[in-house]
């Protein structure tokens, strides 16, 4: 078999995939490590290689994906595809633009690959594991949580002369200090690099939120709130979905359609998404090809934009073209995805000086089942989780029962009066399916008026 | 690739306490009409082997694309050197079970793979032009998903066994917008639908043409809906909305893994402990639950779960008093129980198998119909087809939202309510469960998004319900 890397078999499937076609080629390499009580629990090592081929016909598209790399198997993927888009295209013209045509200039460079990473060295996880272990030994606490690597190549050819090639690797620990009552804290970091990690000082964190003094009470109500990079990440991540979605915002269904050029934050506010910014999880392309573009989604608290794909490009119409920000070749049903967020940081030194202004409030270190209630309202309830504390008189002082919250990110976002100057890269490390390494790069806010509607006993 | 397995096992070295193989296979399909168009036509093949091992205390498992002998024996050796690379850990037992020899195959009548993508298509753009018309429906979605897996399995644990499953499922829903108004209505369930380990007469079943206008309609009736009031009332929850109230009330909760902090650091613990298994009233006499392998249709049906261990029907809680747990080979020996409940699931050939839910369902109750429930209610409300949930890390506080509630006035169902929701804390919420409609009522719900585990897997698991009945809910919480 000729040639096993991403762009030859990229070539090879292409020379046999016939007219109108993407190859998309992914490989997947990745350790991860969980662990559970101070101790080992799971140790997951995959490699994978999948080759997805997209057919056009008529505005139409069908794709079909296959691990199998041999020329056999690639050729009956292509005709799979083929014949599908075929039959698809006898239903009548669709509304797909077509394939990218190759960016004029190539994708510009990036900090996103360490090749120390990329050899996913187990004997790593297992020194960071102990680490953890001996920290939480040290305040009498178990720990929890997982180490993990991932290397991912993505190659995607097209007969329209799209040549792309990118590597990107990424590395991610957590940990869970836990007391025998059920106390826990948590902290987490993310990088491109397994050597960005700080296994002790995210122990040490962790261990910090579990808290000794007796629970305090806050009830239902609104409080001033002080939430943590975590917390804003995963209230960004939802916010990205809802608001700057380009497809559903061209369907009338996005939180921001009609309320672009309008105010919808605090003038403290500017979020955007650019995959190619220091302290991010960088990459070249989308996965329809296009060159990653910075997208400025809300600058000064005004709603500036969304973000594209080729196929919601095409249905806003109006100049509109993509930025890049496919999440599958073709784009996906679902639409295009900011996974690139970055909120600029504000004045404040530290979250305890966030702190210092409340006198009766809530300081959340993370979220925990975040789901929308109502989309244009970006209306999610959740929970907070492993280390939610009272704010009395300017000072972070007793840990609480957690609570669930019911609340707008965008009416969070007008309400937010101060912001940390330092941000961190903030991701949950979930990785469903095949690994796509996304953070959000944010700082800790305060924000007035966080609507708490229960708790847990 | 059996032969491939066992040859593989026979190899394993000796200082591996326990090795096992699994070859999966894997076929999808996804066919999606959006607002006259063809969405999406996409297929997908993968297939693979995972060698999962133990060594010393450790675990180690490793995965490759390649089905060949030596790739595997590559996979076993990548396995055996990350569980002896990790810290050392206490090598506690496993529960004994009896060698899975053989094969299981779900039953189907049509084959969804045979059935042609142009069949597919007329149905679809059939049922979705029948959500089109008013101008406020910004998307009209038609789809369908057909699966078809198939593995083989080895241990040294004396398992030799093949599987076949065929899965399918399909749904229709419609959104409305007007203003900042959305509204979303669906059938048969939301996020997808309901699929089933089953063939496409289990699609033609849904009768989405036929459906269409009204899920249209009701979207469009709920842009201008009064809103769900805020306050205490006798809820009725629709099967659909009750089968993911067990699955995230009852069935994360009873997984054993959870209540020994095995999952602390992700999917969370639980508010129920081991040592209340035999004791605990989870909830009112009219609450039996049971955990179902062996239950035709579901998608949590097999013949042996991805340890080996055959497929069982399990009592969870009877009478309202907890009975016992979703466990694996691991769990059920750390807490002394005599064997696995058969509940180690794995989601393809490059994820591990860690405790799932299988058919986690309700048993039918003396209701009678849901007409007859509703007229025995008097006055409340009647909540039908979700549209979120989300609960706490010990499954004990939740909120859910469903696309419709209906007021229940004098026995009859009223007047349509946009945006309901409620909340509660899972023993009482169960406590106050008091009516559950009879057998013919009762009937299976798939979920196919059921994620948990690191590196994340999203399981496919069954619930059958019927409609039940709820005294004292806090309901317009959002």
């Amino acid at each position: 078999m000729a040639g096993d890397s991403p762009p030859d078999i990229a070539q090879r499937a292409l020379a046999v995939a016939g007219d109108d076609v993407q190859v998309t080629v992914v490989r997947e390499r990745s350790l991860l490590s969980r662990f559970a009580r101070s101790a080992p629990t799971q140790a997951t090592a995959v490699e994978d290689t999948s080759v997805e081929i997209l057919a056009v016909r008529d505005g139409h598209t069908a794709s079909a994906t296959t691990n199998r790399l041999d020329d056999d198997a690639l050729r009956a993927t292509a005709r799979r595809a083929g014949a599908a888009a075929a039959a698809v295209a006898r239903a009548g013209s669709g509304l797909h633009p077509g394939l990218a045509e190759p960016a004029p200039a190539p994708g510009a460079e990036h900090a996103g690959y360490d090749a120390a990473t990329a050899a996913l060295d187990p004997e790593h996880a297992a020194g960071a594991l102990r680490t953890a272990f001996a920290v939480a030994a040290e305040h009498g606490l178990e720990a929890f949580g997982v180490w993990s690597v991932g290397a991912v190549r993505t190659a995607i050819v097209s007969t329209t002369g799209l040549q792309c090639d990118d590597e990107v690797t990424d590395a991610f620990m957590k940990v869970v200090c836990r007391d025998a009552g059920g106390r826990s804290g948590y902290a987490a970091g993310t990088a491109v690099a397994a050597s960005g990690i700080e296994d002790e000082a995210l122990a040490r964190r962790a261990a910090s939120k579990v808290g000794d003094a007796p629970l305090a009470e806050l009830g239902p109500g609104s409080w001033p709130v002080v939430l943590e990079p975590d917390a804003v990440g995963l209230l960004l991540e939802f916010l990205g979905g809802l608001a700057f979605n380009g497809l559903d915002h061209a369907e009338g269904r996005g939180a921001l359609s009609d309320r672009l050029g309008t105010s919808v934050a605090a003038p403290s506010i500017s979020l955007a998404d650019a995959a190619g910014a220091p302290g991010t999880l960088p990459r070249a392309f989308d996965l329809e090809g296009v060159p990653k573009t910075s997208v400025a989604l809300i600058d000064g608290g005004v709603a500036t934009g969304v973000v594209h794909d080729r196929r919601s490009a095409a249905v806003a119409g109006d100049g509109a073209r993509s930025t890049g920000h496919a999440t599958a070749p073709g784009g996906s049903p679902h639409g295009p995805s900011p996974t690139n967020l970055i909120l600029a940081g504000g004045a404040a030194a530290d979250a305890a000086e966030l702190a210092s202004t409340i006198e009766r409030g809530l300081y959340v270190t993370r979220l925990w089942y975040v789901n929308t209630v109502r989309e244009k309202e970006t209306l999610l309830t959740g929970m907070t989780r492993d280390g939610t504390f009272l704010i009395e008189d300017g000072a972070i002082t007793r840990p609480t029962a957690n609570v669930r919250f019911t609340d707008s990110v965008l009416r969070l976002l007008a309400a937010t009066e101060e912001l940390t100057r330092a941000r961190r890269l903030v991701s949950e490390g979930e990785f469903y399916g095949r690994r796509f390494a996304n953070g959000v790069l944010c700082p800790a806010l305060r924000a007035g008026g966080f609507r708490v509607t229960g708790a847990t006993e | 690739m059996l032969e491939l397995l066992t040859a593989l096992i026979a190899r394993v070295p000796r200082r591996c306490t326990y090795a096992e193989a699994r070859h999966v296979a894997t076929d999808d399909e996804d066919v999606l009409v959006r607002n006259g168009h063809v969405e999406q036509v996409d297929s997908a093949s993968y297939a693979g082997i995972g060698v999962r091992v133990r060594a010393g205390g450790g675990w180690g498992f490793a995965a490759t694309r390649e089905l060949t002998l030596p790739a595997a024996e590559r996979a076993l050796a990548q396995a055996l050197a990350i569980a002896e690379s990790q810290p050392a850990a206490p090598a506690g037992a496993l529960a004994a079970v009896a060698p899975a020899v053989g094969h299981w195959a779900c039953a189907y009548e049509i084959d969804p793979f045979d059935v042609a993508l142009e069949d597919k298509l007329e149905l679809l753009f059939a049922a979705e032009a029948g959500l089109r018309g008013d101008p406020r429906i910004v998307r009209a979605d038609a789809e369908c998903s057909s699966r078809r897996v198939r593995t083989a399995f080895a241990s040294t644990a004396g398992a030799a066994c093949t599987q076949i499953r065929v899965e399918c499922g399909a749904a229709i829903s419609a959104i409305a917008v007007d203003g900042d108004e959305l509204q979303v209505r669906s059938h048969p369930g939301a996020h997808g639908g309901s699929a089933a380990c089953a063939g496409w007469e289990h699609v033609l079943a849904f009768d989405l043409v036929a459906h269409a206008p009204r899920v249209a309609a009701e979207a469009i009736e709920l842009l201008t809906a009064p809103p769900c009031p805020s306050g205490r009332a006798t809820v009725v929850l629709g099967g659909e909305q009750l089968a993911l109230q067990i699955h995230e009330s009852i069935g994360h909760a009873l997984e054993l893994d959870r209540m020994l902090l095995g999952e602390a650091s992700y999917a969370g613990t639980s508010w129920v402990s081991p040592a209340d298994l035999g004791t605990l009233r989870y909830g009112s006499e009219q609450l039996s639950i049971t955990a179902d392998a062996t239950l035709p249709g579901g998608l949590g049906s097999f013949g042996w779960d991805d340890e080996g261990v055959a497929a069982a029907r399990t009592p969870l809680v009877a009478g309202g008093i907890l009975r016992a747990a979703l466990s694996d080979r691991q769990s059920a020996a750390a807490i002394g129980l005599g064997g696995s409940g058969g509940c180690a699931r794995a989601d393809g050939f490059a994820r591990q198998p860690i405790v799932r839910m299988t058919n986690v369902s309700i048993e039918p109750g003396e209701a009678g119909t849901l007409d007859e429930l509703i007229a025995d209610t008097g006055e409340g409300l009647y909540l039908e087809t979700n549209r979120s949930w989300s609960i706490d890390d010990r499954r004990l506080h939740f909120q859910f939202a469903t696309e419709v509630a209906r007021e229940i006035r004098g026995g009859e169902l009223g007047r349509l309510l946009r945006n309901p929701s409620y909340a509660g804390v899972t023993p009482q919420f169960w406590r106050g469960m008091d009516a559950v409609c009879s057998a013919p009522a009762w009937r299976l719900w798939g979920v196919g998004n059921c994620g948990k585990g690191e590196p994340g897997q999203l399981m496919r698991v069954s619930h059958g319900t019927a409609p039940a009945r709820f005294r004292d809910v806090q309901v317009g919480v959002a």
